[in-house]
């Protein structure tokens, strides 16, 4: 295990480090002057501009200023945003938690929704039931999460009036920051009004939740579908079943732990797809989270804050990852083979 | 099948034609096949299908309903869009951007991930192994935040995110050829090509290669709805194709700005890319299954 955690680590400190590397060659690559993309000020003939030249190591070699750039990176300067003029890692932190309140809502609401009616329909496999979940699985599958998103907002918002179309709470309420996840902060928080804001709040969370939920649940469901059907047909659960048990039983004892463990894996891997979704949703309903805000250094072209959205999401995926890589190997064991086996 | 059995022979068909017998037992794989195949039809001939140009603005029906609609005409199949466009031409041409440049994208991705895969496969010790971890590297990092990157780079437009798109995709390609490759180097029809002193190169293109194409397919037909996908995504977020330019994520968000007096703009395109990635879907899930059947078997 200690051998394990020990190359995880290493691995995690090289992704980490090319990651940065990447980040600071694109400072060079992006249009305009260099010292302006990594610092975010554009000031030349100041009497700052020598001051900024030696803080970024701009007077050394290359090789210099990436050793610079690790150390202001370590120490959470990440430059000012050249649009706002504020600093970046702080817009991250009010940005950074919305985009991850929104995707753990739809993650969680998608296994709710996904993991049932997949083992539903590996249950009956081949039976109409199954077809039924497998076709409406494969439209919304097709379903591109901004049209969905769209369609939503046009029946739930417009047509009918329920629901909010954009934002994350009313502008009457004033939340303070606190963990940046609006839940947690309104119920920390010693507002009048809290049922109201609550309420509030989660009427506007609930058509983005739904749009990403509704596309990452038919990747469960094909995911845990399967899953479900292999192991169902293995030769041990057939063996079970010739030893008298009865389908309730064989699926309890032996069906369900067996076929939880290849769906973990494979989902894992869909956080990548869910993380994208939700920037590309959060731009639809003016959610104020990373992807909205990276959309928006995009269009007027302020490069730090492209880095630095960059880096962050980056890492963020990254150290989901590894986390996420270790807690399967805790659980299944058997997944020691695979690091040892490959090169 | 009229054919008559007149001697008792065993009929073994080939591995490709196996598996399309297996694709054809499924009828949903081949309506999708059909839509598939009417895409592609709209992608050759859409100057001889549409009815207008894409971009010629008709100022005299702006926001004409679509024929279905009480106050449409049939000239306006699916109506006209803010500037009198012809919202049937601009679907017509947009799915032949849309899909065309898909395609292209996943050709691409798949000839450059062939080749280093291959070559990491193949190969052994610290090259292949730095490549695969570089791999891994860049394999985490979503493709929105690469087009994004790449975008800031060169500025909007289709070229960019065709870049963007590819250079996600040719991970993933590279990954599936190596261990395909690698699992396939310790078959025994490999060794015996060894043994008869077959280089790598001729290794490679005579004995693993056949083996490969089909799962190489059903890959491809999966990463070419994740391209369609994300085309029409990053064209919605206008950091893909430009105004004038008719591509259908371009036009959903185009259609936007009119949504509530005019759904029909946004709807249409949207059931365009819808269409596409059901068509694309049903094939790849059909071909997936035809071949795990044939495998089984």
């Amino acid at each position: 295990m200690i051998a394990y955690l020990l190359r995880r680590l290493n691995l995690f400190v090289v992704t980490i480090f090319v990651v940065t590397l990447a980040t600071f060659a694109l400072n060079y690559l992006f249009p305009g002057d260099t010292l302006e993309n990594l610092s975010g000020i554009s000031s030349h003939q100041t009497a700052e501009y020598n001051q900024i030249v030696q803080y970024h190591g701009f007077d050394h070699n290359i090789v210099y200023q990436y050793g610079m750039y690790l150390q202001h990176l370590w120490k959470g300067d990440w430059g000012i945003s050249s649009s706002s003029g504020n600093d970046i890692v702080e817009e991250i932190k009010l940005v950074l938690p919305a985009t991850l309140e929104l995707s753990v809502y739809a993650m969680v609401l998608s296994l709710f929704i996904g993991i049932p009616f997949g083992f539903w329909a590996g249950l009956r496999h081949r039976r109409p039931i199954d077809l039924g979940i497998l076709s409406a699985s494969v439209l919304g599958y097709s379903i591109p999460v901004f049209w969905l998103a769209l369609l939503l907002i046009l029946f739930f918002a417009l047509q009918l009036g329920w629901l909010p179309m954009s934002g994350r709470i009313s502008l009457l309420y004033d939340i303070p920051h606190y963990s940046g996840f609006i839940l947690i902060d309104i119920l920390k928080s010693d507002i009048p009004n809290k049922q109201d804001a609550l309420s509030n709040a989660i009427r506007h969370m609930i058509l983005p939740t739904l749009s990403i939920a509704l596309v990452t649940a038919t990747i469960v469901i094909r995911i845990t579908r399967r899953s479900v059907a292999d192991v169902m047909q293995s030769d041990y659960i057939r063996a079970a079943l010739a030893r008298g048990l009865t389908r309730p039983q064989v699926f309890w004892r032996h069906g369900l732990r067996n076929t939880l463990l290849p769906i973990l894996p494979q989902l894992v891997l869909q956080f990548t797809t869910l993380l994208t979704n939700a920037m590309i949703v959060e731009v639809i309903f003016s959610w104020p989270g990373i992807g909205n805000w990276l959309m928006q250094a995009v269009y007027v072209q302020d490069f730090p804050a492209i880095r630095g959205g960059v880096l962050a999401v980056s890492i963020v995926v990254i150290i989901f990852t590894l986390l996420m890589d270790i807690v399967l190997r805790v659980i299944n064991p058997l997944k020691n083979r695979d690091i040892h086996g490959t090169i | 099948m009229g054919q008559s059995k007149l001697y008792l022979e065993d009929h073994f068909p080939s591995p490709v034609k196996h598996t399309w017998i297996e694709f054809r037992r499924n009828h949903v794989s081949i309506i999708g096949l059909w839509i598939f195949l009417f895409f592609v039809a709209v992608i050759v001939f859409a100057p001889g299908i549409a009815p207008f140009s894409p971009t010629e603005q008709n100022t005299d029906v702006i926001l004409l309903q679509p024929a279905w609609d009480n106050s449409g005409t049939i000239v306006h199949l699916f109506g006209t869009d803010s500037l009198g466009r012809d919202v049937l031409s601009r679907v017509i041409h947009g799915s032949r951007v849309t899909f065309g440049i898909s395609i292209l994208i996943v050709l691409i991705a798949m000839l450059v991930g062939f080749s280093l895969g291959a070559f990491a496969g193949m190969g052994h010790g610290l090259r292949a192994s730095v490549l695969n971890h570089l791999l891994d590297a860049i394999m985490v990092i979503p493709t929105l935040i690469i087009a994004i990157i790449i975008v800031a780079i060169f500025g909007t437009g289709l070229t960019s995110c065709m870049w963007a798109i590819t250079l996600s995709m040719i991970p993933k390609f590279i990954h599936l050829t190596r261990d395909l490759v690698r699992n396939a180097c310790h078959m025994e029809y490999v060794t015996a090509a060894r043994l008869d002193g077959a280089s790598n190169t001729r290794i490679l293109f005579d004995s693993i290669l056949p083996n490969m194409i089909e799962p190489l397919v059903v890959n491809g037909t999966f990463a070419l709805s994740v391209a369609i996908l994300e085309l029409s995504a990053l064209g919605f977020l206008n950091l893909g194709a430009q105004a004038p330019t008719a591509e259908l994520g371009a036009m959903l968000s185009d259609g936007l700005e009119v949504a509530y007096i005019a759904p029909w703009n946004i709807a249409l395109p949207g059931a365009a890319i819808l269409l596409m990635l059901i068509a694309v879907n049903l094939v790849g899930d059909g071909l997936r299954t035809a071949l795990r059947n044939r495998l089984q078997q």
